[in-house]
C-alpha cells in the first residue's frame, strides 16, 4: 500500500479487486491518498517556476516572483483538493442511478486511483514548459481514464455495464467542467485580471 | 386540445410535418440573414474600393483555387492588438467586389488584409515560390508551379469580368477590352502578386482605433 | 463466358431491381455502410496528411495536388459528405423502413442515391485536388457539382419522405423528424448558399459578395453542422440507442420539445463565426444569443439519450457498440457546451481564427459523430450479415483508440488555440505587441505535432474496425428480413420499442 501511486499505474486492474476489499474511513482516505496526491503536483510548479520562468512558447522565459509563484502553488492545492472532493461528492451523488456504493469512502479511493497517474505525471512541472508539460500530463491522462472504466465497477461494487454508464458520465462531467473552467479563465482575462490585452 | 394532441396531428401527417420542418427552420434565415441581404448600405462599396482589375482578379481566383483563405484571414478585428499588427480594421465596404468573401476563419498564417503595404512584390515572388527561404520557421506551402502557368490559359479573362459585370461591378467597356492585353504574358505569380499587392488599398484612415 | 457474365449480372441486376414487399430492403443499407467506411479511412488519411504537412511541410514534394490548400478540401469533404451523409443515408434507410414497417419506397431511386452520391464525392474529391473550388468552406465543389447533389439530395427526400407516406405505423417516430430535417434543411441551406454565376465548367462566382456573403456562408455552414452532423446523428441516436439498449426512449414529450426548439434556434447561430467582424452588431449579437440558447435542446437530447440507457443498464451488453454509443454522448454534451461558450463574444475573441475552433470542431467530429457511428456500425454489419463480429477484442481495442486519439486531439488543439489568441493580444508594459506573429507560429509547431500523432491513433483504430468488419462481412450477404406485422400500436415509440 506504500507503493499505491506506483502501482496503480502499473497493475491497474488487478490492484482494484484488491483495494475494493478494504474498507477505509473518509477522513483517513482523505488524508493518506487525498491530501498527498492534491500536494505533489503544487510542489512540483513551485521547485519548477522558481528555478527557471515558464516557457509558453514564444521568446524568452518568462519569470514571476517567488511570492506570485506561492500564491500560485497555494491555489493550485486548493483547486486540486476541492477538485478531488467535488468529484467523489459528484460520484456519491450519481451513486443511487447505477446502484453503486453509497460509501463516500469507496468514492474517495476511485478519485486518489484515478488521479494519480496524472499527479505522477506533474512531474513534468519541474521543467516548466507548457508543451513538455502536454506531452507527459495528455497519456497520463488517458491512463487515468482507462483507470476509471475499469476501477469503478470493482471499487463502487456496481454491475460492468453500470460501471460503464457511471464512468462516462464522469468523463462527461470532467470534460464540461474543463472546457467551462478555459471558457471562465479567458473571460476574465478579457475582462482585466490577468496579463495585459490590447482589446 | 393540447399541445401533445396537436403534436400527435403533425406525428400523424408527413405533409404537415414536412412544411412544419420547412417554417420553423426558415424563419431565422428571414429574420438574420434576408435583411443583411438585402440591406444595400451593407455592400457599398467604400469611396476607396475598387472592383478589381484584370490581373489582381485572375490573382485572387489562384489565391482562391490554392486554397489560401484556409490558412490566411483577411478581417482585421477592431481590437487594439490587431490594428497594432495589421492595420486599420476591416470594413464591410471594402469586400463590396469579393466573390466569394475571404475573411477566412483561421489563422494559421497571418491575417493578409493588409498586406499590401507590407512587403514589395519582390518579397511575395520569392515568398511563395519558397517561403522558408524568407521565413526559415515558416511551414507554409511552396507553391513553384505559379510561376510557370500561365495566367490566363483559357483566354477567358473578358468572361470573368463580364460575368462579374452581371452582378453589378462596375467594370467599363474599355476595360473589359483592354484586359487581355494586360494578362497575356503573365503568369500565375504574376496575378497573386498583383492581388496580393491591392490588399489594404482601400483601407483609407477609418479603421484607426480612438485610443 | 458471355452467356455466364450475362447471367451473372442479370440475377445481380434482379437481385438489386427486385422489390419484394414482405421484406426490408437493406442491401443498399450495407452497400452504404461499407462505402462509408471507406471514405471514413480515406477522409481521415488526408486529415493525417495535411496534420503532418503543418509539422513538415515539404512533404507535399511541391506538387500541387498535395498542397494543403487542396488536400484540406479532400479531408473536410471525404469526412462530412463522403463518411457522414453515406453513414447518414445508410442509417436513414435502415431505420425508416423499420419504424415504418414497410420496404423502401423507390428501391432503384435508393439505389441510385447510393452509387450517384459516391460517385459525386468521388469525382468531387479529384476535381478539388485540381483546384475547383468555390473558396467556401463545405461548400467548394463547383456548380456542376452543386446541380448534381441536389439532383441526388432530392432522390433521398423522395425515397425516405415516400418510405414515411407509405409507412403501416399511423404516427411518424422521432428518429424520422430528425432524418427529416436533416434532408429539408440541408436542401434550403445548399440552393441559397450555392447560387453563383459560372464562368466555365470549374469556376463561378458566387451571387453574393462580401458582407453579405458572410452572412449567408455562415447561415449555411453553421446549420450544416447543426442539421448534417448534429441532426441527422440525432436522429441514428434515436433509432439505435433504444434498439441497442431494448428500451423505449425514456421522454417522448422531452424529445418532442427537444426537437422543435433545436429545429428553431440552431438556424440563428450562424453569426458567432463573424463576432468582431464586418457585419452588424445586431446580427452578432443576435447570433451570439441563440446560441447559448441552443444549449438547451441540445443537452435535452443528451439527457433523453443518457436516461434511457440508465434505465435499462438490465439489458446493455458492455460490448463496443454500448461503450461507443455511451461515450460519444459524453463528448456530444461537451461539443454542445463547448459551443454556445465559444459563441460569448468575451470568449470568441480570444479564440477566434485560433485552433481552439479546430479543437471544438473536432471533439464533435472525433468525439460526437465518428463514435457514435462507430457504435451504431457494430451493432449494424453483423445484423446486416447475420453474424457475430468477427473480434470484439479488436473493437475494444479500437474503443480505447478512439478515446486516446480525441482526448490527444482537443488537448493539444486547446493548447495551442488559447496560447495563440493569448499571445496574439498580449501587449508589454509599453503598450505594444510583446510577440510577433512569427515566433508565436513557431511556438505551435509542437502542439502540430501532438495533434498529428492524435490523428494517426484514431485513424489505426478506425483501419482496425474497417479490418473488423470485412472479416465479418467475408463470403456473406445481407440477410433478407421480413417486415414483421404491426400490432396496434398507440404511439410510434411503441411500435418501435
Amino acid at each position: 500500500m506504500i507503493f499505491v501511486p506506483v502501482a496503480v499505474v502499473v497493475q491497474g486492474n488487478k490492484l482494484f479487486s484488491h483495494l475494493g476489499q478494504e474498507t477505509a474511513s473518509v477522513g483517513v482516505v482523505v488524508l493518506k491518498d487525498i491530501l498527498p496526491l492534491a500536494l505533489i503536483p503544487p510542489i512540483f510548479l513551485y521547485v519548477g517556476s522558481t528555478l527557471s520562468g515558464w516557457e509558453i512558447g514564444a521568446e524568452d522565459p518568462i519569470h514571476l516572483s517567488k511570492n506570485i509563484v506561492l500564491l500560485v502553488s497555494l491555489c493550485y492545492f486548493v483547486a486540486l483538493f476541492a477538485g478531488f472532493i467535488g468529484l467523489a461528492v459528484l460520484l456519491r451523488w450519481m451513486a443511487p442511478t447505477y446502484d453503486a456504493s453509497l460509501e463516500l469512502s469507496r468514492h474517495l479511493t476511485v478519485v486518489a486511483t484515478v488521479a494519480t497517474p496524472m499527479v505522477i505525471g506533474s512531474l513534468a512541472h519541474l521543467y516548466p514548459h507548457i508543451f513538455v508539460n502536454m506531452l507527459v500530463i495528455i497519456p497520463a491522462l488517458i491512463w487515468s481514464m482507462f483507470l476509471l472504466y475499469r476501477g469503478v465497477p470493482v471499487l463502487l461494487d456496481t454491475t460492468p455495464q453500470q460501471g460503464m454508464l457511471m464512468a462516462s458520465s464522469l468523463i462527461a462531467i470532467v470534460l464540461v467542467a474543463t472546457v467551462t473552467l478555459l471558457g471562465v479563465t479567458v473571460v476574465l482575462w478579457t475582462h482585466g485580471f490577468g496579463p495585459s490585452l490590447g482589446l | 386540445m393540447n399541445v401533445l394532441d396537436i403534436h400527435r396531428k403533425l406525428e400523424e401527417n408527413s405533409g404537415l410535418l414536412i412544411f412544419g420542418i420547412l417554417f420553423v427552420s426558415a424563419i431565422g434565415g428571414l429574420v438574420q440573414v434576408l435583411p443583411s441581404v438585402f440591406q444595400d448600405e451593407l455592400v457599398t462599396p467604400t469611396t476607396e474600393t475598387q472592383p478589381y482589375g484584370a490581373l489582381e482578379l485572375l490573382g485572387r481566383d489562384v489565391y482562391i483555387r490554392e486554397g489560401c483563405s484556409t490558412c490566411h484571414s483577411q478581417q482585421v478585428r477592431p481590437l487594439l492588438a490587431e490594428v497594432k499588427r495589421y492595420g486599420p480594421f476591416s470594413s464591410a465596404g471594402e469586400s463590396a467586389y469579393d466573390r466569394p468573401f475571404l475573411w477566412g476563419s483561421k489563422r494559421t498564417g497571418p491575417d493578409l488584409h493588409r498586406v499590401g503595404a507590407k512587403y514589395s512584390d519582390a518579397w511575395q515572388r520569392v515568398h511563395l515560390v519558397d517561403p522558408r527561404s524568407v521565413v526559415p520557421n515558416s511551414i507554409m506551402p511552396a507553391y513553384p508551379w505559379l510561376a510557370e502557368r500561365a495566367a490566363d490559359p483559357r483566354e477567358n479573362i473578358q468572361t470573368r469580368m463580364r460575368r462579374l459585370g452581371m452582378l453589378g461591378h462596375p467594370y467599363t467597356d474599355e476595360q473589359i477590352a483592354q484586359a487581355p492585353d494586360l494578362v497575356s504574358d503573365k503568369t500565375e505569380l504574376d496575378a497573386i502578386v498583383a492581388y496580393l499587392g491591392v490588399l489594404g488599398d482601400a483601407a483609407g484612415s477609418a479603421g484607426g482605433m480612438a485610443h | 463466358m458471355d452467356t455466364r457474365f450475362r447471367t451473372v449480372s442479370r440475377s445481380l441486376a434482379g437481385e438489386i431491381l427486385m422489390v419484394d414487399s414482405r421484406t426490408y430492403n437493406d442491401r443498399v443499407v450495407t452497400v452504404l455502410v461499407v462505402l462509408s467506411l471507406v471514405w471514413a479511412i480515406a477522409g481521415m488519411a488526408a486529415g493525417v496528411f495535411i496534420a503532418a504537412e503543418l509539422v513538415w511541410p515539404t512533404i507535399d514534394m511541391g506538387q500541387e495536388w498535395l498542397s494543403y490548400g487542396r488536400l484540406r478540401t479532400l479531408h473536410t469533404n471525404g469526412v462530412i459528405f463522403g463518411f457522414g451523409v453515406s453513414a447518414l443515408m445508410a442509417t436513414a434507410f435502415y431505420s425508416v423502413q423499420r419504424t415504418s414497417h414497410v420496404t423502401l419506397f423507390a428501391p432503384r431511386l435508393a439505389w441510385f442515391c447510393c452509387i450517384a452520391w459516391n460517385l459525386a464525392v468521388l469525382a468531387g474529391g479529384i476535381s478539388l485536388l485540381a483546384g475547383w473550388t468555390s473558396g467556401k468552406e463545405y461548400a467548394e465543389l463547383e456548380w456542376p457539382f452543386d446541380i448534381g447533389i441536389t439532383i441526388v439530395w432530392l432522390s433521398f427526400a423522395v425515397v425516405f419522405f415516400g418510405t414515411i407516406v407509405k409507412r403501416k405505423v399511423k404516427a411518424i417516430y422521432v428518429s424520422n423528424w430528425f432524418y427529416g430535417a436533416l434532408i429539408i434543411v440541408i436542401a434550403m441551406l445548399h440552393v441559397v448558399n450555392s447560387m453563383a454565376i459560372p464562368v466555365s465548367i470549374d469556376k463561378s462566382y458566387s451571387m453574393f459578395a462580401g458582407e453579405q456573403d458572410a452572412i449567408v456562408q455562415w447561415w449555411y455552414g453553421h446549420n450544416a453542422v447543426g442539421f448534417l452532423l448534429t441532426g441527422g446523428f440525432l436522429g441514428m441516436l434515436y433509432y439505435f440507442l433504444p434498439k441497442q439498449a431494448d428500451r423505449p426512449i425514456w421522454s417522448y414529450r422531452l424529445s418532442i420539445v427537444a426537437f422543435w426548439a433545436f429545429t428553431y434556434s440552431y438556424i440563428w447561430a450562424g453569426p458567432h463565426h463573424l463576432h468582431y467582424n464586418a457585419i452588424p452588431e445586431w446580427v452578432q449579437s443576435l447570433g451570439m444569443v441563440m446560441s447559448i440558447i441552443l444549449l438547451a435542446p441540445s443537452w435535452a437530447t443528451m439527457v433523453n439519450g443518457v436516461m434511457t440507457v440508465a434505465g435499462a443498464w438490465e439489458k446493455l451488453k458492455t460490448d463496443p457498440a454500448m461503450k461507443f454509443i455511451v461515450l460519444a454522448l459524453a463528448f456530444y454534451g461537451l461539443a454542445t457546451f463547448e459551443g454556445p461558450m465559444l459563441s460569448i463574444k468575451s470568449v470568441n475573441v480570444v479564440s477566434h481564427f485560433t485552433d481552439w475552433t479546430v479543437g471544438h470542431v473536432h471533439s464533435g467530429a472525433l468525439g460526437w459523430n465518428a463514435m457514435i457511428t462507430f457504435g451504431t456500425f457494430y451493432f449494424l454489419v453483423p445484423r446486416l450479415v447475420g453474424a457475430e463480429l468477427y473480434s470484439v477484442r479488436l473493437a475494444n481495442i479500437h474503443f480505447w483508440l478512439a478515446l486516446a486519439g480525441t482526448m490527444l486531439y482537443i488537448l493539444s488543439m486547446w493548447g495551442a488555440g488559447v496560447s495563440q489568441g493569448l499571445l496574439w493580444l498580449s501587449l508589454d508594459e509599453l503598450g505594444e505587441l510583446s510577440y510577433s506573429f512569427r515566433d508565436i507560429m513557431a511556438s505551435m509547431v509542437p502542439y502540430y505535432a501532438l495533434r498529428f500523432v492524435a490523428g494517426a491513433v484514431f485513424l489505426s483504430g478506425a483501419i482496425l474496425m474497417f479490418y473488423n468488419f470485412v472479416k465479418t462481412m467475408e463470403n456473406r450477404t445481407t440477410v433478407t428480413r421480413r417486415i414483421p406485422e404491426v400490432r396496434t400500436a398507440r404511439s410510434a415509440v411503441e411500435a418501435v420499442a
